[in-house]
């Protein structure tokens, strides 16, 4: 850009007009030097509860909660960590979590993965007029659904049990929606070449559909992972003993700990929860941010 | 004769038609049954709830409208209604205008190191469970030990006592959602700001428009749809927001923080009204519903189609 000027013709006017230009140039840069700096401020607010949150976890109850916060603990402590299993059963929660996050994110993903390829590669009669139902079901809040579900469940005998949790969470409407408009985005001939070679509709879905589907199958499985994973409203109704429970439903068992002893305690087990995300966040960054940019867009 | 051959296509296309009927209806069928007994049924269901008066206990009682009638009597429903809407409003101003101004920001030639720190910091928090976070701030918000109040003191403001003044607990509220959700809004006009062309900005900065021109006349317009719907999603999302007011403030204190769908989980799983709380469910389902159908308008109108 500040070449420019000069390259062009080396004459009096093109220095003029250059010269503008070059200041230009310098206030931008200095612009976007002060804004790299707001920038980084911004980001430090952004994380200090999180930096403070981690540093207390392994402070000793003594030092800990002291002002100002000593943000280098001296010697750091995993103590409050052995204490949290007294307070509650975490190890059993994160099982619970994977094993209600896993069933409802196979489940919802095999009958999206169906449906969607219906949709989209099969005409039969009442197709159209099912969707449009599904589609409209988008706009149903689970808080008006879960009350009826909440009846159900109690008389089946499945409150306080992990399935009133993942069952319903197996259907996803948001999921066969979004995996339809992919497919339809993937080109007919390939398919329809696999038809004339002889090849029914599961093959086809399997071995063609959802190998070039894989951006969108990863997108959906973080999405819906981490929906169930992070899920509170709903687990906080159906699960009521301490061993059934899911992590963040657990978690909030531990309020009544607040102002009294063992709040370094309830760090160090806010931190447990928040930590495996942290890691795999940074590794995954990518995939989490493309799956939270694609869900949304097309949503 | 020559009808023949007619006859015989269309009995054929009539079996590849049944036959591709029934592969449609066997492809959807887990998904159909599924969403009937766990959407559809259970929606039909809270419509029909909400002519009962039921503690879950007594028999069920028809009530007709009743659960309506008292719903207009009823000043917390109001109140409830008054908190979430200002939430809402508060959220959608806050998430839009800060995430424009974000995603605007991290969108320029920055170094790279600055944009990744950037990036992940403003989206990680969106990754943790509301249930941590609420914990979490209920600590930093800690009049006596929180890191809040006493930075704001050292810079020699006195915080107002966050979360047990009526006047500043819904405002508290708002802070920490804003800090949790606004990785999403970042995220999704992040990803709307990337599909502007490079070229519009060249041909406008030739044309001698300023980078704030730009911004008004370049970015916005073609923003425009990306804009719309993330005001949507965060307002059905802030609509319909729980979580914070149950585990941080249990809607206190004196309700300035009762949502409504804490109202209904109240009525419904405390009090045991479930009439009455699907007749509630149902007033957060108009909304949502009437907000969703003007987005839809709205898009329809800027795509000319879908």
């Amino acid at each position: 850009m500040t070449e420019s000027g000069h390259s062009s013709g080396g004459g009096m006017t093109a220095r003029l007009v250059a010269a503008p230009r070059v200041r230009r140039g310098a206030r931008q840069k200095v612009g976007d030097i002060v804004l790299s700096v707001v920038l980084i401020v911004l980001s430090l607010f952004m994380i200090v509860p999180l930096v403070w949150l981690i540093t207390t976890s392994v402070t000793t109850r003594a030092e800990a909660f002291q002002l100002p916060p000593r943000w280098i603990p001296t010697p750091p402590t995993l103590a409050n960590y052995a204490e949290i299993n007294s307070l509650i059963p975490i190890g059993r929660m994160a099982l619970n979590s994977l094993i209600v996050s896993v069933l409802a994110t196979a489940g919802a993903l095999l009958t999206s993965t169906l449906a969607a390829y219906a949709f989209s590669r099969i005409r039969f009669r009442g197709g159209n007029t099912l969707f449009s139902v599904l589609l409209a079901a988008l706009m149903v809040p689970v808080q008006l659904t879960v009350i009826p579900l909440f009846i159900l469940m109690r008389t089946l005998g499945l409150v306080d049990n992990l399935a009133a949790v993942w069952l319903p969470a197996t259907v996803n409407v948001f999921g066969i929606f979004f995996l339809r408009q992919y497919f339809a985005s993937i080109p007919r001939d390939l398919d329809e070449a696999a038809r004339i070679d002889g090849a029914g509709h599961l093959r086809i879905l399997f071995q063609i559909m959802l190998p070039l589907a894989m951006p969108a199958l990863s997108a959906l499985t973080i999405f819906l992972f981490e929906a169930t994973w992070n899920n509170y409203f709903w687990p906080s109704i159906f699960l009521q003993s301490n061993e059934q429970m899911t992590l963040p439903v657990g978690l909030v068992q531990l309020q009544g700990a607040v102002g009294g002893g063992p709040a370094v305690v309830v760090f160090a087990a806010i931190t447990a929860v928040v930590l495996p995300v942290l890691i795999l966040f940074l590794i995954f960054q990518r995939s989490f941010v493309e799956s939270i940019a694609s869900t949304g867009l097309k949503a | 004769m020559s009808s023949a051959p007619v006859a015989v296509s269309t009995v054929r296309r009539r079996g590849i038609e049944g036959r591709s009927n029934l592969a449609g209806w066997f492809f959807v069928s887990p998904a159909v049954l599924l969403f009937i007994v766990f959407i559809a049924g259970p929606f039909v269901a809270a419509m029909g709830l909400s002519l009962f008066s039921w503690d879950l206990l007594t028999p069920a009682r028809f009530v007709g409208m009743e659960n309506f009638t008292r719903l207009f009597g009823d000043a917390t429903v109001w109140l409830s209604l008054r908190n979430t809407f200002v939430f809402a409003f508060a959220s959608v101003v806050t998430h839009i205008v800060i995430g424009l101004a974000l995603a605007v920001a991290v969108n320029r030639p920055l170094h790279k190191v600055v944009q990744y720190v950037t990036r992940s910091a403003i989206f990680f928090p969106f990754l943790i469970s509301w249930a941590a976070v609420s914990l979490l701030w209920k600590y930093v918000l800690d009049p006596d030990f929180g890191i809040a109040s006493y930075y704001l003191g050292r810079i020699g403001i006195t915080p107002p006592n966050w979360l047990i003044d009526p006047q500043w607990a819904l405002p508290a509220l708002i802070g920490i959602d804003w800090w949790h959700t606004i990785g999403y809004t970042f995220v999704i006009l992040l990803a709307g700001l990337q599909t502007v062309p490079g070229i519009y900005h060249e041909a406008a900065k030739i044309d001698g428009a300023n980078a704030w021109q730009r911004f008004w006349h370049v970015t916005l317009p073609i923003m425009a749809p990306t804009l719309v719907f993330a005001m949507i999603i965060t307002f059905i999302g802030a609509f319909q927001i729980f979580e914070p007011m149950r585990i941080i403030t249990d809607g206190g204190p004196s309700d300035s923080t009762r949502s409504i769908v804490l109202y209904l989980y109240q009525q419904a799983f405390e009090s045991f009204q479930v009439g009455y709380a699907s007749t509630i469910a149902l007033v957060v389902f108009a909304i949502v519903m009437i907000v969703t159908l003007l987005q839809l308008r709205l898009s329809r109108r800027w795509m000319g189609h879908d």
